[in-house]
């Protein structure tokens, strides 16, 4: 186990100009356009946005799960340890995913499989991947529940019989019992009540640290984010439009967008403090506008904005922003 | 606190006494609203806070009679409600009206934008000039900021923000006093959430309608209302001014809620206090505090009765004998 931890670079995950768009009769959804991201290993990168944005499209990718024929990659690579998983056969696949990379679904409800016991959909994956005859899966089955808070007795029960909160853990032991190098959790608790949400961001930050796991994740939660992440991903429109350390993003961010997410969060401190919300809506992906895809909502728009790419400007050394703002300017330009 | 129209401050709109819904299931009865009384000064809001199944939908529901509750009063405007006919109590409703959660399940899909605004204009027989009609769909779209260009649209041609403000001008298209909201903003994204969120605002700050906004996010409740009740398990167990609770909450279970809220900031995160275990079942419950399982604080008196509502600094009602006797010896001591 421990060599699987090691990668050359120090990046567990490396994206690099990644495009898939899908293709219906007659129409072409931008998803992703072009994007770069790296995870260092054990680290926790939050990919951010709105509905729309491509952040699922990327999680996707990274098990090369993009469903076909509609959604097709066009270019870009997705290595995990090096190894380019969208170039992988099926056979390479099946002993990847769920062993190196696993993924937490947003809904529980739907995730699990209504007419299998929670013991026996944990234990399926480990008897794949680690070899195991039946009985041994489930022994290992049940010490997974154990460590995401199940008594080991319920293992014969059904999903049903859980609550939503309990489902979701029973997702994180299918996740983490073949114990993968990436985890990605896709709005893992957007779908629970706050005091469970608390309860299960705390469960995976646990385990996190335990198995010196990196984690992928995604939500449009930025007190999530500050809570679990160490790096953060703004997406919008299939592009990240800036990319840094915690500090980077809540403590000097730098993209109009960014600055549009944070002002329309209610404040806490100051119930009177009026919400500023981003003018317009998010744009229609089949037909994104020229230029920087957010300059029709933007306070900080110039004629430059509307037409070609927007100017990336690395602000520091783990601070990078793509917006023509900085194209003179080297610090916050808001 | 905020200046409304002067001489209708204090003047409660809503009394609530003693509300109660009970569902019966084969296993026994279902307490989903139990014993809960409130009241609402015109032209303010308040927030009813829980989690899911806390009965906060089935109040909202209950208080304008759409599904007939169980026991208790409600005076609308001095008015018993509960002894309305049914077609008093259609008649009733224009003044009291509802905005629901989902935009994308609460409109006919088969109706235009203007035909379903019209709808209860029409059905109560409010204008019957086509054109005079027609007009007032126009201005109720201008006020909630859909362009007249979209009002032959159909609603799967539109995004969520702007359904819900088909929703909302649906609802005001009576020109009610009083607008219980169901999770408005809940289904919509960040930035769309606030657009929807100022928009309430200004409708009531134009027109002094009383909201009761029901919904799980904290924050935006917060930043909402003037007052927030906080429900669990079918009770209410602590009102105050959304100032006062969140300064000071005092039922162990808000102080729970309240620091689970993932707050969006890196600095000063609060301390969370992670609450063991989930709901318990709303069925046949025991007259104890509901609260008495999960609570860090139970004692053998909350094991044996229910705690009642009581006013422990004004305006701050509580439901916890913790409380309760905090309070008897602040009184007692000089």
């Amino acid at each position: 186990m421990e060599e699987k931890r090691t990668a050359a670079s120090g990046n567990l995950l490396e994206i690099e100009n990644l495009v898939i768009q899908y293709v219906s009769n007659d129409e072409i959804t931008h998803a992703v356009n072009g994007i770069d991201l790296q995870i260092p290993v054990g680290k926790t990168l939050g990919l951010v946005g709105e509905t729309g944005a491509g952040k699922t499209t990327t999680a996707l990718s990274i098990l090369n799960l993009v469903p076909a024929p509609q959604g097709r990659i066009l270019s870009g690579t997705v290595k995990v340890e090096g190894n380019d998983v969208l170039r992988m056969n099926e056979k390479q696949l099946q002993a990847f995913r769920g062993n190196s990379v696993a993924m937490i679904f947003q809904d529980p409800m739907t995730a699990l499989n209504p007419i299998k016991t929670v013991g026996d959909q944990i234990a399926e994956g480990i008897a794949v991947h680690k070899n195991l005859n039946k009985a041994a899966a489930f022994e290992e089955a049940m010490s997974m529940l154990e460590l995401v808070g199940i008594p080991s007795g319920r293992a014969r029960e059904y999903p049903h019989q859980f609550s939503g909160g309990m489902k979701q853990r029973v997702v994180i032991a299918i996740a983490l019992a073949c114990n993968p190098l990436l985890l990605i959790a896709d709005e893992p608790t957007t779908a629970l009540d706050v005091t469970i949400q608390a309860q299960v961001l705390k469960l995976i930050n646990e385990l996190r640290v335990k198995y010196q796991m990196s984690m992928l994740m995604i939500t449009h939660d930025l007190g999530i984010v500050a809570e679990v992440c160490d790096a953060v991903a703004i997406m919008y429109a299939g592009k990240i439009v800036e990319y840094g350390t915690l500090e980077d993003i809540f403590d000097h961010f730098s993209h109009p967008y960014t600055k549009g997410l944070f002002d329309s969060l209610p404040n806490i401190e100051d119930r009177r403090a009026e919400l500023k919300p981003i003018k317009g809506l998010i744009p229609d992906p089949t037909n994104l506008p020229g230029g920087c895809s957010f300059h029709p909502r933007c306070n900080y728009c110039t004629p430059e904005c509307t037409q070609g790419e927007p100017f990336v400007r690395q602000l520091s050394e783990t601070h990078v922003v793509r917006c023509n703002l900085y194209r003179d300017a080297g610090r916050n330009a808001l | 606190m905020h200046s409304k129209e002067g001489c209708e401050l204090n003047k409660a709109l809503l009394e609530v006494k003693n509300l109660k819904k009970y569902f019966k299931v084969p296993q026994g009865m279902l307490h989903a609203v139990d014993d809960v009384s409130f009241t609402i000064q015109q032209g303010r809001t308040l927030g009813i806070v829980g989690e899911s199944g806390c009965g906060k939908t089935t109040t909202g529901r209950a208080l304008l009679r759409l599904i007939a509750p169980t026991g208790g009063s409600i005076l609308f405007d001095g008015k018993d409600i509960m002894k309305l006919s049914s077609a008093q109590m259609r008649r009733q409703r224009q003044d009291m009206q509802l905005i629901f959660q989902d935009p994308f399940s609460s409109l006919n899909p088969r109706k235009t934008i203007a035909q379903t605004i019209e709808e209860p204009i029409r059905l109560a027989r409010l204008i019957s000039n086509s054109d005079e009609r027609f007009m007032r769909v126009l201005d109720l779209m201008d006020t909630v900021g859909l362009a007249e260009r979209l009002i032959n649209t159909y609603p799967h041609e539109l995004d969520g923000g702007r359904r819900q403000r088909i929703g909302i001008a649906r609802a005001l298209a009576m020109n009610p006093k009083f607008i219980v909201c169901d999770e408005p903003v809940s289904a919509l994204d960040v930035s769309i959430q606030a657009q929807i969120l100022n928009l309430m605002k200004k409708i009531q700050r134009d027109k002094g309608i009383t909201y009761i906004f029901i919904t799980h996010d904290l924050s935006v409740v917060n930043h909402f209302s003037d007052d927030i009740a906080v429900m669990y398990l079918g009770r209410l167990i602590e009102k105050a001014s959304a100032d006062d609770l969140f300064r000071k909450p005092l039922h162990p279970y808000t102080q729970a809620l309240l620091s689970a809220i993932p707050v969006p900031r890196i600095h000063n995160r609060p301390e969370r206090i992670l609450l063991r275990g989930e709901l318990t079942s709303p069925i046949n419950p025991e007259p104890v505090c509901r609260f008495v399982n999960r609570c860090n604080y139970a004692t053998e008196q909350c094991r044996k009765t229910e705690p009642a509502l009581i006013e422990v600094e004004p305006g701050h009602f509580v439901a916890c004998y913790l409380v309760h006797a905090e309070h008897r010896a602040g009184e007692a001591a000089p």
